[in-house]
C-alpha cells in the first residue's frame, strides 16, 4: 500500500514535470574540428536552462541536400560541447541539438543554419608538441652524424673500461701469459654481441701490436665467423698479419653450462692474465669472473643484462654499465654513424631527463605553494606537451 | 793587470792557417796521402756502413714454434741472401702441404734465434763518403778516419745557420753592409754561388734565390718569422746543419733587421769571386759549433796569420758588439771596466762595461752582454 | 775507499764538475753540528786543451783553502786524508755531470708498464734518458734498430717481463740492440754497457744474444710483479757502471774515482738523493726544480716515492725558443704586465737561443724573461705529474659500491695539496733580482695548494749532499737545513674557483712579530712580511668551494714558518685563472720597481 502511494506521487511528480516541454539548448554552432582528416565537426552550445532537470541532450545530423536526421548520440546533462565522428568530408552537414526530459519529451532543437563540411588538414596540430619532441631527438642524431661525417671530432668521456684494454693487455704481455676474450652467449643476432665485436677488434689490435696471445672461444658458430673476421682485420689494420692465427679463436658448444665449464678450465689450465666478457651473458657471469678473479687476471666486463651486472661490477675490475657498452662499441668503431648515434641519444637522454626534473619540480612547488598558476604551466606540459 | 775579461767572440780573419778534420762517422779508407793538394768538392775517405736491418718473424709466417725455426732454415747465417730466394720451408706432413718463405730484402742472413723465431737479414752495406771542404793540403792523416787539412784561407764565424756544406763563388748582391738583401738583388746568373747581402734577409729573396739554385745567402740577419716560414715549423733549439732545404744560410749578427757588421761585409766583398766552402751547421751547447764561410786563398799571397781561438780577452778600446736588447747589434769599443757591480735597471746585479758607440754616446752595458769581435 | 766513523767526522770536502765550472764546498763541525763554512769555484778542465777533470778539482779546492786557511792539498797536489789539526779532510766525495751527464736508452716490453719502470731507474740515477724501446712503442723494428744507432747512448738499460712472465718479448729486445751495434760516444774501444734487469728466466737467453762489444751486466728484475717496483738494484748497477765505463773514459776521472770516499755520482742523482732523504727524514712530500739553460729537472717525493723527469727541450737560454714554441707566445704573455710587441720578442727570444749567455738588462727583458721561465717550470712540472704516476697493469679488488666511480690506474701521485716542501734552484729562479720574483715564479708555476713552504737552494749544495748522504746521513741532513736552504717564505693558497670578487676566504695570523686579519676576495694577493726564523699561526676558514686541505669550507689553522719574503696569501683559486689578474699580483707583491706597472 504504502509503496503504491509513493509510486502513485512518483508519477504524479513526473506526470507533472512532463507537463512542461523543457527548455532547449541555444546557440549551437558547428566548426570543422581542426587538424584532423575530416571525419569530424566539433558542435557547442548553450545548455538548456533546465539542464539539471534533464535526462540529456539529443544530437543529430542530416546532410543539407537530405532532410532525413539521424540520430548521432545521446549526451548526459551539462554537455555542451560534441565533436561528431565518422563524417565524409566530401559532404555538408547540418545539426541539430535537443534538450530530452526525464519523461522522453524533447525541446525545440537547437540547429545550425548553414551547411558545415569537414575539412581535411595535413597536420595534426594537437601533435605538435610530439613533432617538436620528435625532431629534437632524431634530429640530434641526424646533426651529430653529420658532424662525424664532416670529420667533426665528437668528444666522448672516458670510459675507464677501455683505458683498461691496454692496460690488460699489457700485463698479459709482461707476464707472458694470454688473453681471453669471451663474447658472451648469444648468437650474431643480439646486437650485444654486435657490439662486442667491435670491442673485440680493438683488444684484437692492442694484442697485435703488443704481440700478445688472444683467445676467443665462442658458444655459437656463427659468432666464431665474425669473430675470426674481425681479429683478422685487427691485426692487418696493425701491421701484424704474420702474427694472426685463426686456431686461437673456435667454437665450443651451444651448450650454455658446458661453454662455462670448458671456459673454466682453460682459465684454471691457462691462467690468462687478461679476461675480457663483452656481451649476453647469464647465470654464467659470476662464474667466469670469479673464476678469472681467483686466478689473478686483469678483468673487463660489459653487458646490457641487468640482472648481470652487480656480478661484473663485483668479480672484475672495469665494467661497462649497459648503455655503456654500446657507447664504448660505437666509440672504438670511430664510424660517424654510430658515434653521431650516440651523441644524438644522449642529447635525447638529456632532454628526458630535464623534463622528469622540470615535471617532478613543477608538480612539487604547485602542491607546496598551491599556485594556479604553476599547476595550470604543469597540466599543459603533462597533458599537452607530452601528450 | 789591466781590466780584462774573457768573453766570447766571433772570428772573423781577412787570413788564417786555417785547418779542418774531416773524420768518417765509422772507421773506413782515407783516399789520399799526408801532403796531397785537394779541391773542396774532392772525396778524402770513404767507409760502408752496416747496412740497415730487417727483422722477419719467421714462425710466424711459417706457422711453427720458434724452437722449430733453425731446422727449416734453408740459408745459414752468414748466407748472401738475395730478393726471391727462399729462406725456409716447413717439413709438412710426408713432404706434402709444405709452406716456405721466399725474401723480399737483399743481404746477409745476420742472425736465426729459436727463441723468437725472428731471422735477421743484414742490408747491403751503405757507402759514406767524406769530401775535403777545404781546397788545400793534407797535412795529416788519422788511419781509418780520415785526415786534416791546411789552407791558408779567409774565415768567417757566423751567429746562427742553417743546412749543411756548400760550395760556390762568391757574389755580393748588396751595395752597402746595410743594405737590406731583398728579392730583386737576386738574379739568375747567382746559380750556384755563395750570395753575401748586407742587412736582413727576406724571405722572397731565400725563395728566389732556391729558385735560382744558389749554393748559398750570407747576411747580417734574418727574421724570425720569415725563418719560420722558410723553414715550415718553429726552431725550438739551435741544432742545425742536417736540414735538407736546398740551400745553406748564415747569418753574421742575430735576429732581426741588422746590418752585416762593416769589416766582415768588407772582407767577403773583397773576395768577390773566389771560390767558398760554407757550412751552416750550428750547434749551440757545450762544444759550440758555429756556421763559418771559408775562402781559401793562393799561397803566395801575403799576409797576416792568425791562431784559431775562439775567445779572447776585454780591453780597454777593444772593439765589441752589444748582443742583448737595448742596443742590440750595435758597435762600439769598450771604454771603461769598473771592478765593482752595477745594479741594472731590471734590478739584478752584475759586472758591467762602458761601451763608447761609434755615434759617439757612451752606455753602460752587463759584460754578459757584449762580444768581441776578434781582430 | 776506507772506512769511516761517523762520529770522528770533524770536516768534509765535497766537490761537484759541472760542465762549466767545478765548485767545491767545505763542512765542518762547529759546536757538535755540522755546518758549511767555505767554498770555491773554478772552471771545469774536462775538456781540450786541458783536459784532466782534477785540475778544475784542485782549483776549486785550492780557492776553498784559501778562504778557509786550512791546508786541503799537499804539495803533490792531493787532498789530504785523514784531517789531523787544521790541515786535510776526513771525507772527500764528488758528484759530476761533465760531458753531457749520463745519457741512456731505456728498453722494457710494455711502454707503460716495464718500460716505464725501467726509465724510472734511469732517471732516478740521475741519467738522461734519449729514448725509450719498447714493444707497443708503435715503430717497426727495423725504425726501432735505426733508433737505436742512431743516438750513440752511454749505457742501455733493459728490462722486462716480470719474473716467470715473457721471455719471448725480452729476447726481442735484446735481438734489435745487438745487431744495432750502438756507437758510443767515447770511441771504438769502448764496450757499451748494458744492464739487464728483467725477468729472471730470461737472463741466460739475452746473455746469449748480447755477447760482442756489450759488457753484459744482470741485476734483480725491477718490476719482479707487476704490483711492485724494485729499482734498487738496478739503480746501483747504472752508478757502478758510470764510474766503470763513463767516467772512467772520462779525462782525468780515474784519478779521481782513488780520491773519493764514495762513488762518484751523477749531479741530478746526487740531487734526488738528498731529496730523498730529507723527505725520509722528515716524513714530508718535497718537489724540487733545477732549471738550466737547456734542460728543467723536477723531483719529487710523495709518500716516500721518489720520482725524478727531465724535460729535455725546457730551458732559459738554449732551449728558450723551444719553451716559446711549446708553451705558445700568447701563454708567455699572459703573464706579462708591461705592453710587449710580440713579433720583436720572437726575435729577442731566437737571439737568445743563439746567445745564451746574455743576460736582462732592461726591466722588460727581465718580465719577459720570467714569464718564460713561469711557461718551462709549467710544462716541465706537467709532464712530471704524467710520469709520476701509480703503477700501471695492477689488478684491483671492487665492491658494487664502486660501479659509478671505476677509477683507472696510472693516476698521477702528485698532489699539490699534500705538498709541504718546494724547492727551487737554476740560475732564472736564484739569481732573480728579487727573492719575492722567485716566490711568485714558483707560486704560479706550481700552483701550490693549501700550505706549502718555499725555499730556494743558496749554492746549489744540494748534490754535494747528495753523496753526503750516502757516506754521512747526519751531517747532510744538518747542512741541509742550516745552510742549503733558504727560506722564502709560506704560501697559503686556496683550492677552486670562484668569480673574481667573490669572497674567498677570511683569515688570522698571529705570531710574534706579526697580528693581522682580514678578508681575501677571488683573485687577491697579499703578502705579509714574517722574517726568517720567525714563526705564526694562521687560522683560515674558506667560504664554500674553497679548500686548503680539511676539505672545501672547512676551517684550517696551520704554523707557518717565515723567510726573507713572507708569508703570502693566495686567493686566486686552482686551476689558475691567469687572465687579467697579473697587474693587481705584480702590484700585490711589489714584484718589480715602482714605475712598472702602469
Amino acid at each position: 500500500m504504502r509503496r503504491w502511494i509513493t509510486a502513485s506521487a512518483c508519477l504524479v511528480w513526473t506526470t507533472a514535470a512532463a507537463a512542461q516541454v523543457p527548455g532547449g539548448p541555444t546557440g549551437l554552432e558547428a566548426v570543422d574540428y581542426p587538424w584532423d582528416n575530416g571525419t569530424r565537426i566539433q558542435l557547442t552550445w548553450s545548455l538548456s536552462p533546465d539542464d539539471d532537470t534533464l535526462l540529456g541532450y539529443a544530437v543529430r545530423r542530416r546532410l543539407a541536400d537530405d532532410p532525413q536526421q539521424t540520430l548521432i548520440d545521446i549526451l548526459p546533462p551539462g554537455t555542451s560541447a560534441y565533436t561528431v565522428p565518422d563524417l565524409d568530408p566530401e559532404l555538408a552537414y547540418l545539426f541539430a541539438v535537443t534538450a530530452i526530459a526525464q519523461d522522453n519529451t524533447e525541446s525545440a532543437p537547437a540547429s545550425t543554419l548553414a551547411p558545415v563540411t569537414p575539412s581535411v588538414q595535413a597536420f595534426d596540430g594537437t601533435r605538435l608538441w610530439f613533432m617538436v619532441t620528435l625532431v629534437l631527438f632524431s634530429g640530434a642524431v641526424v646533426v651529430f652524424i653529420r658532424m662525424a661525417r664532416t670529420g667533426r671530432d665528437l668528444k666522448v668521456r672516458k670510459i675507464a673500461g677501455l683505458e683498461a684494454v691496454t692496460e690488460a693487455v699489457g700485463r698479459a704481455t709482461e707476464m707472458g701469459r694470454s688473453c681471453l676474450y669471451v663474447p658472451g652467449i648469444q648468437d650474431m643476432n643480439d646486437i650485444q654481441t654486435i657490439a662486442s665485436m667491435n670491442v673485440l677488434s680493438h683488444v684484437a689490435r692492442t694484442a697485435a701490436e703488443y704481440d700478445a696471445k688472444l683467445e676467443v672461444p665462442t658458444s655459437k658458430s656463427l659468432v666464431m665467423t665474425a669473430a675470426r673476421e674481425t681479429v683478422e682485420t685487427a691485426f692487418l689494420s696493425a701491421g701484424r698479419p704474420d702474427a694472426y692465427n685463426p686456431d686461437l679463436i673456435y667454437y665450443v658448444t651451444d651448450e650454455q653450462f658446458g661453454f662455462v665449464a670448458y671456459a673454466q678450465g682453460m682459465m684454471v689450465r691457462e691462467k690468462p692474465a687478461a679476461c675480457f666478457y663483452l656481451g649476453s651473458f647469464f647465470a654464467e657471469s659470476l662464474i667466469l669472473a670469479e673464476m678469472g678473479n681467483s686466478i689473478g687476471a686483469i678483468q673487463v666486463a660489459g653487458t646490457a643484462q641487468p640482472a648481470q651486472l652487480p656480478f661484473f661490477v663485483a668479480a672484475c675490475d672495469y665494467t661497462l654499465i649497459g648503455e655503456e657498452f654500446f657507447a664504448a662499441s660505437a666509440y672504438l668503431s670511430g664510424e660517424p654513424d654510430q658515434m653521431g648515434s650516440l651523441k644524438g641519444q644522449d642529447v635525447g637522454k638529456l632532454i628526458v631527463a630535464v623534463g622528469i626534473l622540470a615535471g617532478v619540480g613543477g608538480m612539487t612547488l604547485a602542491a607546496v605553494t598551491g599556485s594556479d598558476l604553476i599547476q595550470s604551466m604543469v597540466d599543459y606540459f603533462t597533458q599537452r606537451m607530452l601528450t | 793587470m789591466t781590466a780584462r775579461a774573457y768573453t766570447p767572440g766571433l772570428k772573423v780573419s781577412a787570413r788564417t792557417r786555417h785547418r779542418v778534420r774531416r773524420i768518417l762517422p765509422i772507421a773506413g779508407d782515407v783516399l789520399v796521402q799526408a801532403g796531397d793538394a785537394v779541391q773542396a768538392r774532392q772525396a778524402v775517405a770513404h767507409a760502408f756502413m752496416p747496412g740497415d736491418v730487417t727483422p722477419i718473424n719467421m714462425a710466424n709466417l711459417l706457422s711453427m714454434p720458434p724452437t722449430d725455426v733453425p731446422d727449416c732454415m734453408l740459408k745459414k747465417e752468414g748466407d748472401r741472401i738475395d730478393v726471391g730466394d727462399v729462406l725456409a720451408r716447413t717439413p709438412g706432413i710426408f713432404g706434402l702441404f709444405r709452406s716456405e718463405h721466399t725474401s723480399t730484402v737483399s743481404g746477409t742472413l745476420e742472425s736465426i734465434s729459436a727463441v723468437t723465431g725472428q731471422v735477421i737479414v743484414r742490408g747491403e752495406p751503405l757507402g759514406v763518403e767524406v769530401r775535403a771542404y777545404l781546397a788545400g793540403r793534407v797535412a795529416e792523416i788519422v788511419p781509418n778516419e780520415g785526415c786534416v787539412i791546411e789552407a791558408d784561407a779567409a774565415f768567417v764565424q757566423g751567429i746562427f745557420g742553417i743546412g749543411g756544406e756548400a760550395f760556390g763563388p762568391i757574389r755580393r748582391a748588396a751595395a752597402d753592409h746595410a743594405d737590406p738583401l731583398t728579392e730583386d738583388r737576386i738574379t739568375p746568373d747567382m746559380e750556384g754561388a755563395v750570395i753575401v747581402g748586407g742587412a736582413r734577409m727576406t724571405e722572397a729573396a731565400i725563395e728566389r734565390a732556391r729558385a735560382v739554385g744558389a749554393s748559398a745567402i750570407v747576411s747580417g740577419g734574418i727574421d724570425d718569422a720569415d725563418i719560420r716560414a722558410f723553414l715550415g715549423y718553429d726552431l725550438g733549439v739551435a741544432i742545425t746543419g742536417s736540414e735538407n732545404v736546398g740551400l745553406t744560410l748564415i747569418i753574421t749578427e742575430g735576429f732581426g733587421d741588422i746590418a752585416m757588421a762593416q769589416r766582415t761585409f768588407d772582407l767577403l766583398a773583397s773576395l768577390e769571386g773566389r771560390e767558398a766552402a760554407v757550412n751552416g751547421a750550428t750547434q749551440i751547447r757545450a762544444g759550440v759549433m758555429r756556421p763559418e764561410i771559408v775562402v781559401p786563398l793562393p799561397d803566395d799571397a801575403a799576409g797576416e796569420t792568425a791562431g784559431t781561438s775562439d775567445a779572447g780577452f776585454l780591453e780597454t778600446g777593444a772593439p765589441v758588439r752589444i748582443i742583448r736588447d737595448p742596443h742590440f747589434g750595435r758597435i762600439g769599443a769598450v771604454g771603461a771596466l769598473p771592478a765593482e757591480l752595477h745594479v741594472l735597471e731590471s734590478g739584478s746585479k752584475a759586472r758591467v762595461l762602458e761601451v763608447r758607440l761609434d755615434s759617439g754616446e757612451s752606455v753602460i752595458i752587463p759584460r754578459a752582454n757584449v762580444e768581441l769581435i776578434e781582430q | 775507499m776506507s772506512r769511516i766513523d761517523p762520529d770522528r767526522v770533524q770536516v768534509i770536502l765535497a766537490t761537484d764538475c759541472g760542465s762549466t765550472t767545478t765548485k767545491a764546498i767545505l763542512i765542518q763541525k762547529i759546536d757538535g753540528v755540522f755546518r758549511q763554512t767555505h767554498r770555491g769555484e773554478a772552471p771545469t778542465t774536462v775538456e781540450e786543451p786541458f783536459a784532466d777533470v782534477t785540475m778544475g778539482v784542485l782549483n776549486a779546492v785550492t780557492e776553498t783553502q784559501e778562504l778557509a786557511g786550512r791546508r786541503l792539498i799537499d804539495a803533490d797536489g792531493r787532498i789530504i786524508q785523514p784531517a789531523s789539526g787544521d790541515e786535510g779532510c776526513d771525507i772527500y766525495i764528488s758528484t759530476s755531470s761533465a760531458g753531457g751527464g749520463l745519457q741512456m736508452m731505456v728498453a722494457g716490453v710494455i711502454r707503460q708498464m716495464t718500460a716505464e719502470s725501467a726509465k724510472r731507474a734511469a732517471l732516478g740515477a740521475g741519467a738522461i734518458v734519449m729514448d725509450v724501446i719498447a714493444a707497443n712503442d708503435k715503430r717497426r723494428p727495423h725504425e726501432q734498430i735505426q733508433r737505436i744507432r742512431e743516438l750513440r747512448p752511454d749505457m742501455i738499460l733493459v728490462s722486462g717481463g716480470v719474473d716467470g712472465g715473457t721471455t719471448t718479448h725480452v729476447v726481442r729486445l735484446a735481438e734489435l740492440i745487438a745487431p744495432a751495434k750502438p756507437r758510443p760516444r767515447f770511441g771504438s774501444e769502448y764496450t757499451l754497457p748494458i744492464i739487464y734487469a728483467g725477468n729472471a728466466d730470461a737472463a741466460p737467453l739475452v746473455a746469449d744474444v748480447i755477447t760482442d762489444g756489450f759488457d753484459l751486466t744482470v741485476v734483480d728484475n725491477l718490476r719482479p710483479v707487476l704490483e711492485r717496483e724494485n729499482l734498487g738494484p738496478a739503480r746501483d748497477a747504472i752508478h757502478d757502471l758510470f764510474l766503470e765505463h763513463v767516467m772512467a773514459h772520462a779525462p782525468g776521472y780515474d784519478k779521481l774515482i782513488q780520491w773519493t770516499d764514495a762513488p762518484i755520482m751523477p749531479t741530478p742523482g746526487a740531487v734526488g738523493n738528498i731529496l730523498e732523504t730529507i723527505a725520509r727524514e722528515r716524513g714530508i712530500n718535497v718537489v724540487g726544480v733545477d732549471i738550466g739553460g737547456a734542460t728543467t729537472d723536477v723531483f719529487s717525493v710523495f709518500d716516500g716515492v721518489f720520482n725524478r723527469t727531465v724535460s729535455a727541450n725546457l730551458g732559459m737560454s738554449y732551449s728558450i725558443s723551444n719553451v716559446c714554441a711549446e708553451a705558445g707566445m700568447d701563454n708567455i704573455l699572459r703573464w706579462v704586465h708591461i705592453p710587449m710587441d710580440a713579433r720583436e720578442l720572437r726575435n729577442r727570444v731566437k737571439n737568445k737561443m743563439i746567445r745564451p749567455t746574455t743576460i736582462p738588462q732592461s726591466l722588460e727583458a727581465l718580465v719577459f724573461e720570467q714569464a718564460v721561465a713561469r711557461e718551462a717550470l709549467r710544462l716541465a712540472y706537467l709532464q712530471h705529474k704524467e710520469f709520476a704516476t701509480t703503477l700501471k697493469g695492477v689488478q684491483r679488488q671492487r665492491t658494487v659500491g664502486d660501479t659509478f666511480s671505476q677509477e683507472s690506474s696510472g693516476e698521477t701521485i702528485v698532489d699539490n695539496m699534500a705538498l709541504n716542501l718546494l724547492v727551487a734552484s737554476g740560475g732564472v729562479l736564484s739569481h732573480a733580482p728579487s727573492m719575492r720574483q722567485t716566490a711568485m715564479l714558483l707560486i704560479d708555476a706550481f700552483e701550490p695548494e693549501g700550505f706549502t713552504t718555499l725555499a730556494k737552494d743558496s749554492i746549489f749544495m744540494m748534490p754535494h749532499l747528495g753523496v753526503l748522504a750516502e757516506v754521512h746521513p747526519q751531517a747532510s741532513v744538518e747542512v741541509f737545513e742550516r745552510d742549503c736552504l733558504i727560506h722564502l717564505g709560506a704560501v697559503a693558497a686556496a683550492a677552486g674557483s670562484g668569480k673574481p670578487g667573490q669572497a674567498c676566504f677570511r683569515y688570522q695570523v698571529r705570531g710574534d712579530t706579526l697580528e693581522a686579519s682580514g678578508e681575501m676576495r677571488v683573485g687577491d694577493m697579499k703578502l705579509y712580511p714574517l722574517g726568517l726564523g720567525e714563526t705564526a699561526r694562521v687560522a683560515i676558514q674558506p667560504e664554500r668551494g674553497f679548500d686548503f686541505g680539511a676539505g672545501p669550507g672547512r676551517a684550517v689553522e696551520r704554523d707557518v714558518e717565515g723567510g726573507t719574503v713572507g708569508l703570502i696569501l693566495d686567493a686566486r683559486g686552482r686551476p689558475l685563472q691567469v687572465e687579467g689578474g697579473v697587474e693587481g699580483w705584480v702590484r700585490a707583491l711589489e714584484l718589480y720597481p715602482e714605475g712598472s706597472v702602469a
